[in-house]
């Protein structure tokens, strides 16, 4: 028990610290998926300056941008019980699961990041392509969605990806507020062994195994998305 | 049956039309030439308002817009009874050449798809592109994606197709490719208003030829009439420059 590292303890402890993975990849996928709608439509409300809204979409990117993650968990975290207070809905926030105060702070955290690549990705696409649309007969809309945003999001691709890897990588701040997933995971399991080291190399691994399997799979999408940009 | 009236447009400050008249038969081939700048593409992207002019009326068919009083819907149905065809063939880089033919049968003219691809493919036959259905416009040469534009305006079926200067961006091996396109569509019966400087092409292809110097039609006429003896100075000016530089 007194040696430096004990191997052994490491390989017995990974299956056990691996089983949290998928709450780490649930946090990922699903802020990183509301993430996008909020980012598509706070881009949509710049580029449009529509009053007042874009107004708000500029303070939130701002704010966002420019105040750490882990104050924007905890203000999500006691901020809104209060607003739901105050607005007395009339529900128990004490049954509301620590998870959903992570989604909150992750998904609007990815959002303001995604705006901007979704923005400046839309702003790219040459105005031609709009006025064609216009021309045969297509509304602002349909250009923007069956035109714009499919060419935009091939432009902005590499930016979802280190957003997300990224956020994967930001979920080990959600045990802070109590939700297990792979970094709080490691803490429980290293706090009854005392063998923290051992159960951090593991939980190393995972992240790192994660972060590849994702990159792959990005390089894959990447690959597909643009096949219409081979000349 | 096309009519422009009055119409005037202005950028700010910078008086680009300042009173456009022009009427165009079915069937008819209208050619427009004049210097750069004189507002031939704002007079043709206020036909189908891309530009929004500050005055006049088009009548395009059945449907008159004045810019007094538009509508969206107006603005949507005069783009659904014409075409264009652009100077930097703009086509939907993510669509394939059948797919951009496609592309407003099926949104803007809620056609069902399997008619729309054979619509496209019988379109994209006309232009000698059968091969090419399912290239992305990255792989064409700019004479192809002119001749996509042409049969992805085509397939719309307009009352008129608008062409600004579909072949001033080509290298000039490729003009050639396009402007036989251009004279079968006029052949079949298609009318056309074309901002060009190809001047052999007017005179072969045009009914009427209006030449435009600073916001307004200087003088109008048969081809023959315009080209060879010219009443105006201007107009004489500007023929002997676009001459010189073909010859
Ligand atoms: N979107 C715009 N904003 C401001 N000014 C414009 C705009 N479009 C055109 N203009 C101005 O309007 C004038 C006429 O331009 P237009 O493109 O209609 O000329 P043109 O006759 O088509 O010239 P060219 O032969 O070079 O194509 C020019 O002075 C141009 O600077
Ligand atoms: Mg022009």
């Amino acid at each position: 028990m007194n040696q430096l590292f004990d191997f052994d303890y490491m390989f017995r402890s990974f299956p056990e610290i691996l089983r949290q993975a998928p709450v780490t990849l649930l946090i990922s996928v699903g802020s990183m998926a509301i993430g996008l709608v909020i980012g598509l439509i706070t881009a949509l409300l710049k580029i449009y300056k529509i009053p007042v809204l874009s107004w708000i979409a500029t303070f939130y990117v701002s704010f966002t941008r420019g105040t750490p993650l882990l104050v924007q968990i905890y203000l999500s975290y006691y901020g809104i019980p209060k607003i739901l207070a105050f607005m007395n809905i009339g529900l128990n926030i004490g049954q509301v699961p620590s998870i959903v105060f992570i989604y909150v702070a992750y998904s609007l955290n990815v959002g303001a990041y995604l705006s901007e690549s979704i923005r400046s990705a839309i702003q790219a696409i040459d105005k031609g392509q709009v006025e064609d649309a216009y021309s045969v007969g297509m509304s602002k809309v349909q250009s923007m969605f069956r035109i714009i945003i499919p060419q935009a999001v091939t432009i902005a691709l590499p930016n979802f990806g280190n957003s997300f890897i990224g956020l994967m990588k930001d979920t080990s701040l959600a045990f802070i507020i109590g939700v297990v997933e792979i970094m709080a995971q490691a803490k429980i399991v290293g706090a009854r062994s005392l063998r923290f080291f051992e159960v951090y190399i593991n939980s190393a691994i995972i992240y790192w195994v994660i972060c590849l399997i994702m990159e792959r799979v990005l390089y894959w999408l990447e690959k597909k998305t643009r096949k219409h940009l081979e000349t | 049956m096309i009519d422009i009236i009055d119409l005037h447009k202005a950028f700010k400050k910078n008086k680009v039309l300042k009173g456009v008249n022009l009427h165009v038969d079915p069937g008819e081939v209208v050619i427009i030439i004049g210097p750069s700048g004189s507002g031939k593409s704002t007079m043709l992207r206020c036909i189908n308002y891309l530009e929004r002019p500050n005055r006049g009326i088009i009548r395009v068919d059945d449907l008159k817009v004045d810019a007094r009083n538009v509508h969206s819907k107006q603005i949507v149905a005069l783009r659904n009874k014409t075409a264009m065809v652009f100077q930097h063939y703009n086509l939907f880089k993510n669509k394939t050449v059948v797919e951009n033919v496609m592309e407003g049968l099926i949104v803007a003219q809620k056609m069902d798809k399997k008619l729309a691809y054979d619509t496209g493919v019988s379109y994209l036959e006309k232009v000698g592109l059968l091969d090419k259905l399912n290239e992305y416009p990255a792989k064409l040469s700019g004479g192809q994606k002119q001749r996509v534009g042409i049969a992805r305006a085509l397939a719309l079926n307009p009352k008129v197709i608008l062409f600004d200067e579909p072949t001033s961006a080509l290298d000039p091996e490729l003009v050639g490719e396009v402007l036989e396109v251009m004279k079968d569509v006029a052949k079949e019966g298609m009318t056309m208003i074309v901002v060009t400087h190809e001047i052999s092409f007017a005179r072969e292809v045009a009914d009427h030829v209006y030449f435009m110097d600073d916001g307004i039609f200087v003088e109008d006429g048969k081809p023959s009439e315009l080209i060879n003896s010219p009443r105006e100075e201007r107009t004489r000016r500007f023929l002997s420059r676009v001459t010189l530089r073909v010859t």
